[in-house]
């Protein structure tokens, strides 16, 4: 089994003249939790689409689990959950889960891990209530649901906790970490810091270049900094006067 | 204050459709395109009605001190040529007029016997046989008329008739397909039942489709293993359960509520509906990823759905159209859905007959398809 999850070889993606991916290269281990972080427009989202399978870069390769992206066969294996609630208002929240269980493959066991899934996001009492019904929070707990009834191999999550309650977000961050013992694999972009020192290794991202990555410790400790942001700004300076 | 807050509001809503230039285009340009189809249309010269006369009469010698011998016959269609310039006659043998009718080339025979002229003379009245198409129910309102006023001409001009007393003139009329119960309703009910089907399910996928778009469910199912042909096909499928109860309640509806008269199977015309409804569900998809919000898609509703009734034959016949149209209105997947649902409906025509037209409405749904496929997957992997 090869080492790593996610192998992103020097992407480059343009949007007319935007050039939202430049040359961008990451390797991420199996089962840990990598942070993507940086501003709004530094190319988090294109990097997401490209590893899911929803882009065509322009240059570079995008490897996952092994095999080259996009691979159809490949998706039921993967998890995303996108940056929008990106739900079906008019179904229940039980009705949505079954449905991107049965787009995974997931149809004899599917009532069991949709129940289980609602047990971690804590969803199990609205199960039958319509999507619309809920608030913005619990829309949000249900699309992260929908990422993984079907026990993916490869989770990745744009913003997964906007809108979610602290004493929730520990319980998931929780059970990501779990699921990094069971070998899953995260992928988590987030604007939120204290949630990126959560994660095994971090990248910053900047005007879709990949400005720094390691651990938290390792990024402190290389910037000299004392708090993650900081240590972004210190990495963003470097890579400017470089450039 | 209000005024302020009205004024703000509506130029708000200016400028956010001046920022919107493709809803923009639309407005413009639908319109134009619709008009310029429809005025040429419209101007089109009334469609004649095309009558064979098989005239076997061999006239009548009147008594002595009249004007001879007579044939009733031939003044009759004399006095009906110049009777309405819509009406295109032409003298033929009945088995050349017989082919026509069957083709459809024609609208009625008249075929006046032998002894038409001496009847005339022996009973005091005429009785016409007239032999109609059937399809098109005005054919009979406009002829019916003329051929009596004809008639009471051609007696008047004979002295030896007694014209104090009124000629009985009667029209003998048979029709190939079709009765005399049949008016306009039954001969648009089918073209009706077809434009419904399609702009319905049309109208109702590309909303849904623009819906899923602009959710982005449609990403994120894209992230799934689903392929792009089963998310066409898996729309399909949903949204023809709908289509068919629809098709089915317009079907029903029509014969039982309307009471609009049919004589093919049922059956038949439902197979014609399900074609056209699927076809409509792929169209809808492909053109709903040209829109980016529901102004736009909103704005197709009219090209499309107006475009197709126009010319796909329903009211005005494709022979009669401007050059420049007609190929278009063989583009119109309506158009071939029109020619199958008259002939089962009004001429009733079997599966098997309507095959061609069948075969038609099967290649779009699978172009369309095909079509959707490929656009949502270009869309998909951009």
């Amino acid at each position: 089994m090869e080492p790593y999850a996610v192998e992103v070889n020097n992407l480059h993606k343009r949007f007319g003249h935007i050039h939202a991916l430049r040359g961008l290269s990451v390797q991420i281990e199996r089962g840990i939790t990598y942070g993507l972080l940086g501003p709004n427009g530094a190319g988090k989202t294109t990097l997401i689409r490209a590893i899911v399978g929803l882009l065509r870069p322009d240059a570079g390769t995008v490897r996952v689990l092994g095999q080259p992206m996009p691979d159809k066969r490949l998706m039921a294996r993967i998890g995303y959950m996108t940056q929008n609630i990106a739900l079906y208002e008019d179904l229940t929240v039980r009705q949505n889960l079954a449905f991107f269980a049965a787009m995974a493959g997931v149809v004899s066991r599917a009532r069991q891990q949709i129940d289980e899934v609602l047990a971690l996001v804590e969803l199990s009492d609205r199960a039958d209530s319509r999507v619309r019904e809920l608030s913005g929070g619990l829309q949000r707990r249900c699309s992260l649901a929908c990422a993984l009834v079907h026990r993916p191999a490869l989770v990745v999550l744009d913003e997964p906790t906007v809108g979610v309650d602290p004493q929730l977000r520990v319980q998931f961050w929780e059970h990501f970490h779990r699921l990094n013992a069971e070998g899953v694999t995260l992928i988590v972009s987030s604007h939120v810091m204290d949630e990126a020192a959560r994660c095994h290794r971090l990248g910053f991202l900047r005007d879709g270049e990949l400005l720094a990555e390691g651990s938290a410790a390792d990024l402190l400790e290389r910037s000299g900094c004392a708090t993650l942001e900081d240590a972004f700004l210190h990495f963003a300076e470097q890579v400017a006067a470089v450039s | 204050m209000a005024a302020i807050r009205i004024a703000t509001l509506a130029r708000r809503v200016i400028l956010q459709l001046l920022a919107d230039r493709r809803t923009l285009a639309l407005i413009l340009i639908v319109p134009i395109l619709v008009l310029t189809i429809a005025g040429a249309l419209i101007r089109l010269e009334p469609q004649g009605v095309r009558v064979a006369v098989v005239l076997d009469d061999t006239g009548v010698t009147l008594p002595v001190g009249s004007r001879g011998a007579v044939n009733l016959g031939e003044r009759l269609v004399a006095g009906l040529s110049g009777l309405n310039e819509h009406l295109a006659i032409e003298r033929m043998e009945p088995d050349t007029a017989a082919a026509l009718l069957e083709a459809g080339e024609i609208d009625a025979i008249v075929r006046l016997p032998a002894d038409f002229s001496a009847q005339a003379v022996r009973t005091r009245s005429l009785t016409i046989p007239v032999v109609y198409e059937g399809s098109n129910p005005a054919v009979a309102r406009l002829l019916g008329p003329l051929l009596t006023r004809a008639a009471i001409q051609a007696i008047a001009s004979l002295s030896v008739i007694d014209t104090e007393s009124v000629p009985e003139i009667v029209l003998d009329a048979t029709y190939r397909y079709g009765s005399a119960e049949f008016d306009q309703l039954d001969y648009l009910a089918p073209v009706l039942i077809g434009l419904f089907v399609f702009m319905f399910v049309f109208i109702l996928t590309c909303v849904s489709f623009l819906r899923e778009r602009l959710a982005g469910t449609l990403e994120r199912l894209q992230a799934t293993a689903i392929r792009h042909y089963e998310i066409i096909l898996g729309y399909m499928l949903g949204f023809a359960v709908f289509a068919l109860v629809q098709a089915l309640v317009i079907l029903l509806f029509t014969i039982y509520g309307l009471r609009v008269h049919t004589v093919g199977n049922l059956a038949t015309v439902f197979v014609v509906e399900l074609l056209l409804a699927l076809l409509a569900v792929n169209l809808g998809v492909f053109l709903s990823t040209f829109a980016r919000n529901e102004f736009q898609v909103v704005q197709f509703v009219p090209l499309v759905v107006l475009l197709t009734a126009f010319l796909s034959g329903a009211l005005w016949p494709i022979e009669a159209m401007p050059v420049w149209l007609k190929p278009l209105a063989w583009l119109m997947p309506l158009t071939y859905a029109n020619f199958a649902l008259r002939d089962v409906m009004i001429k009733g025509f079997g599966l098997v007959d309507i095959g061609p037209y069948l075969l038609a409405l099967a290649g779009f749904a699978v172009l369309f398809v095909l079509i959707a496929s490929l656009v949502i997957r270009r869309q998909a992997v951009s």
